[in-house]
């Protein structure tokens, strides 16, 4: 055990020493580098270092949490909760922290990702992809990212561990004309393979495609949705499968369990797997992370749950805790039978939707909501894409749309950018589903 | 938060001969409550203090951030930064405005001290309000509040002499709340923030602020009628008037945007160099001006210095229907030659400060609000929101009215089912012909910047009529 596992071990022993009933105490050594670019230069390199304990103590069924800085003024921190707990009152959904002794997988981190000598060297690639595909005008703006985390957890209840979370992400937007864009990203958790140019590549050949908008026309289409636009779907599905959103009502899925909530061919997992820029071993109690069905083929299997909210459901932990609030990890999709062109091929007359942002609901219980397109939107007329869009908006309602999926690709990506609302990522497919509502500004 | 070291970063960063470093200290005392459905689901306290280095050299930026207070770290933190901006190799290379240094110790009062404030009296005042929300005839199967203080010490300093601290008392609370009637759910939720002391919880009125969400969801479930789309009046409440006036004007007018910094996150604007719109081109009606203000007393985005060391001013975003002011910072005035403004914030010593809005209000008209229905012959009163959204260039906005009521011959009729306004800005500032004198604002929290900043702001602003527009 190294000297950060035995001072966060020794947090949770002071505070049982105190008569804390259940203590939880996780720490996070974190390295994290961002380099920003605009107007194809780079505008600012980013380093975060962050050094913090996260500790859940429980006594008589009262929850109290703080955080602890660099191992500095434990003393002082461990006081503060116990004068709060003592006022605090009880939680009679308190179900416990995870108890047991469990084995945790191997961690599949690469420690390289933030020793990157050159981050600009991937930035400018990726630049230079687009503006290949796109043509030498083209001004391009986004982000490399990248992760190490070290951390370390101990629990009064048995389980302690240590893991390594590494995530390097880049996410490209080209604009080919001042208001004609495309986006790309590239997502993994190791170096080996990460392709920054692929990312550009892509962001270059959309803004491409979408020279010249005109205006889009309101009604109902059958749309084939990018990877990139599925991610923000799955996040906003994913999302809504957390036991804490059923609680509180912020979900489609509320009283739905074992019901069809789908069409056939969805079937949604959770998995914070290790190609995942959100692998981890274990959850926020030292539960072990695995994958877990959400919805098979059609059909509503779990919400997701910490050990509290799976006593409420009479059911058992998924490993996806949030002290109060479970969450999802990486959300995917399973493939379909179909590739990208042979989708293009089913839509007569439907439109192609690349990428979208601020999802926005009037009522998340009945799943009403709108969200903005952006970046090439493009009209598709017997499987080929006749023209580039713009200024629309879906408006539309989130349980009926993933009961009209009528199509998932074999191809799948791994997704996640700044602008995904629920910031979850994913692994997503192309989708097509059928019927969906676009508006347009008055 | 150790002063010395933060002054040490700074030495050490002059020494390498940059163009200009600072460093920013930062020190959070943070008490926050999660409740759901009546039941205190944790009691969070915690204590965050860190500082960020941001150097400009060779006309490339870098900045770095840590909260290990020791030489040693310090040290390391300003040799990554520095490495970084070199490592831009900027064909044009950025500048800063130039400023003159400032020396300044500034704090926001509270009347009552919210340190003396007892976690107890904490957790009872949001039972309190639970307890009388659910005390109503009124089916609320689901609620959600997450309330905090949060006390801020800033401690600037940077290579141009320029040395200031602060401190800020600020309070938030959110409160979701799940209506059913007939066996049909709606949702609002409204925001609360305030820049002082525990003085807040008399203002917010919370308690009477949601039970009559409550009452207003639960008359829109039982009477509540569809629009049929057409071209009719509608009236904005301030509510209304404060989220188009964020959304459709601060947002656009930051220059950073403008720009093109953001242009992969938040997006551009539909203002650029060289486009159709651009300072003095015509956006609204001469009866619209539209401010952008930190300095107002007690208010969520308070503060008299920004995190560049400027200091705070009213800004006229929209001057009577003109295009008038941007949102700068050092750097984006440099670039369009002009001075900063004092827009630059950060949400806490890891981010790097970028230009924000603060409290961006419609400045109050000469119409009573009677007035203002009087001679509408029919047409819709949008009391406030619930879904809305804009796209990345701030330009075609929808919202949808939670609260909103039918109008006829002036006098307000039955409840509307979630009428839609879905417009351009362009059309919806232009279409307002009358504003009334009294401004109300909102809290809220603006989202920009990656990684993601959400700071706190006020919109607001009076009641504002819109003459023939479509709402469906």
């Amino acid at each position: 055990m190294n000297e950060t596992h035995a001072k966060t071990e020794e947090i949770v022993k002071r505070c049982k020493a105190l008569g804390a009933d259940e203590v939880i105490a996780q720490t996070t050594f974190g390295s994290y580098r961002q380099t920003r670019f605009s107007n194809n230069q780079i505008d600012i390199s980013v380093a975060w270092n962050n050094y913090v304990t996260d500790v859940a103590l429980a006594w008589k069924n009262r929850i109290v949490a703080t955080q602890i800085i660099n191992f500095q003024n434990v003393d002082e921190r461990i006081r503060r909760l116990f004068e709060i707990v003592k006022v605090s009152k009880e939680n009679p959904m308190f179900g416990g922290f995870a108890k047991g002794r469990f084995p945790y997988q191997k961690s599949k981190a690469d420690r390289s990702v933030v020793n990157i000598e050159n981050p600009a060297e991937y930035v400018f690639e990726a630049i230079e992809a687009a503006r290949k595909e796109a043509g030498p005008e083209t001004n391009a703006g986004g982000i490399l990212f990248t992760k190490l985390e070290d951390v370390y957890l101990v629990s009064s209840e048995g389980p302690n561990g240590e893991d390594c979370r590494s995530a390097i992400e880049l996410s490209i937007r080209a604009f080919s004309q001042k208001e004609t864009s495309g986006h790309g990203v590239e997502c993994s958790s190791i170096l080996k393979g990460f392709d920054a140019a692929r990312a550009g590549e892509k962001a270059g050949e959309i803004a491409k495609l979408a020279k010249n908008p005109k205006a889009g026309v309101e009604g109902r289409y059958d749309i084939i949705f990018d990877p990139l636009f599925t991610g923000s779907l799955l996040s906003m599905w994913g999302s809504m499968t957390s036991a804490f959103a059923i609680m509180v009502q912020m979900s489609i899925f509320v009283d739905k369990l074992n019901q069809k909530v789908a069409s056939d061919i969805v079937t949604l997992r959770d998995t914070p797997a290790s190609y995942s820029i959100a692998n981890r071993v274990f959850d926020d109690e030292g539960m072990p992370t695995k994958e877990n069905v959400l919805i098979n083929k059609g059909v509503l299997k779990t919400y997701l749950h910490n050990t509290s909210t799976a006593k409420i459901f009479n059911t058992e932990t998924t490993g996806n805790a949030g002290i109060i609030m479970p969450s999802p990890w990486n959300v995917e999709m399973d493939a379909g039978g179909m590739n990208r062109d042979e989708m293009f091929q089913e839509v007569k007359r439907g439109l192609y939707l690349t990428n979208t942002w601020y999802t926005r609901f009037q009522n998340y219980a009945t799943g009403d909501f709108s969200t903005i397109p952006r970046d090439g939107m493009f009209l598709i007329e017997k499987g080929e894409i006749k023209q580039s869009w713009k200024d629309i908006r879906l408006s539309d309602n989130a349980l009926k749309m993933l009961s009209n999926v009528v199509g998932i690709s074999k191809e799948r990506q791994h997704i996640y950018w700044w602008g995904i609302d629920g910031d979850l990522p994913s692994l997503s497919p192309y989708i097509l589903i059928k019927d969906v509502q676009i508006t347009r500004p008055k | 938060m150790d002063r010395d070291i933060a002054d040490f970063a700074l030495q050490y960063a002059v020494s390498r001969k940059v163009d200009y470093a600072e460093v920013r200290a930062h020190r959070e005392n943070r008490e926050s409550l999660i409740m759901k459905n009546g039941i205190l689901d944790a009691y969070v306290s915690a204590v965050d203090s860190g500082f960020c280095v941001r150097v400009l050299a060779d006309g490339g930026i870098g900045f770095a951030s840590t909260n290990k207070w020791t030489k040693e770290e310090a040290k390391a933190i300003v040799e990554i930064a520095y490495k970084s901006a070199k490592m831009a190799k900027r064909k044009d290379k950025i500048v800063f405005a130039e400023e003159k240094s400032v020396k300044a110790d500034w704090k926001v009062d509270e009347k009552k001290r919210i340190e003396n404030v007892s976690a107890g009296t904490r957790i009872e005042t949001l039972m309190e309000i639970d307890k009388a929300l659910t005390a109503q005839r009124i089916n609320v199967p689901a609620r959600m509040f997450t309330f905090g203080t949060n006390l801020t010490e800033k401690y600037f300093v940077n290579s141009e002499g320029s040395v200031i601290s602060s401190y800020v008392p600020k309070m938030g609370a959110y409160i979701f709340i799940t209506v059913v009637e007939n066996g049909k759910p709606e949702q609002a939720y409204k925001q609360f923030g305030y820049a002082g002391g525990w003085e807040a919880i008399d203002e917010w009125k919370i308690t009477e602020e949601m039970i009559n969400q409550a009452k207003v969801l639960q008359r829109v479930i039982k009477e509540g009628k569809a629009v049929k789309l057409e071209k009719m009046d509608l009236i904005c409440g301030p509510e209304v008037t404060g989220i188009a006036a964020h959304e459709s004007c601060g947002h656009p007018m930051e220059a950073d945007r403008i720009l093109g910094r953001e242009m992969s996150q938040a997006g551009r604007s539909f203002i650029y160099q060289g486009g159709p719109f651009w300072l003095g081109t015509k956006i609204g009606s001469p009866v619209v001006t539209i401010v952008d203000d930190p300095t107002v007393k007690n208010s969520y985005g308070y503060y008299e210095y920004d995190d560049e060391g400027i200091k705070a001013r009213p800004r006229f975003l929209y001057k009577k229907g003109v295009i008038s002011e941007f949102l700068h910072n050092r750097e984006t005035a440099a670039k369009l030659n002009t001075r900063s403004n004092g827009a630059s914030r950060a949400i806490n010593y890891d981010r790097e400060s970028i230009v924000r809005m603060a409290n961006t209000f419609v400045q109050p008209g000469d119409m009573g609000e009677e007035e203002i229905f009087e001679d509408v012959k029919q047409g819709v009163y949008m009391r406030s929101f619930t879904e809305w959204n804009i796209d990345d260039k701030r330009f075609n906005q929808r919202y949808v009215g939670r609260e909103a009521y039918w109008i006829e011959k002036g006098e307000l009729k039955h409840p509307l089912a979630r009428p839609v306004i879905e417009t351009t800005t362009l059309t919806f500032w232009s279409a307002v012909d009358a504003v009334s004198k009294k401004v109300k604002y909102d809290s809220a929290t603006c989202g920009k910047g990656d990684p993601m900043q959400g700071v706190p702001v006020y919109t607001g602003g009076p009641m504002i009529r819109l003459r023939g527009v479509y709402v469906k």
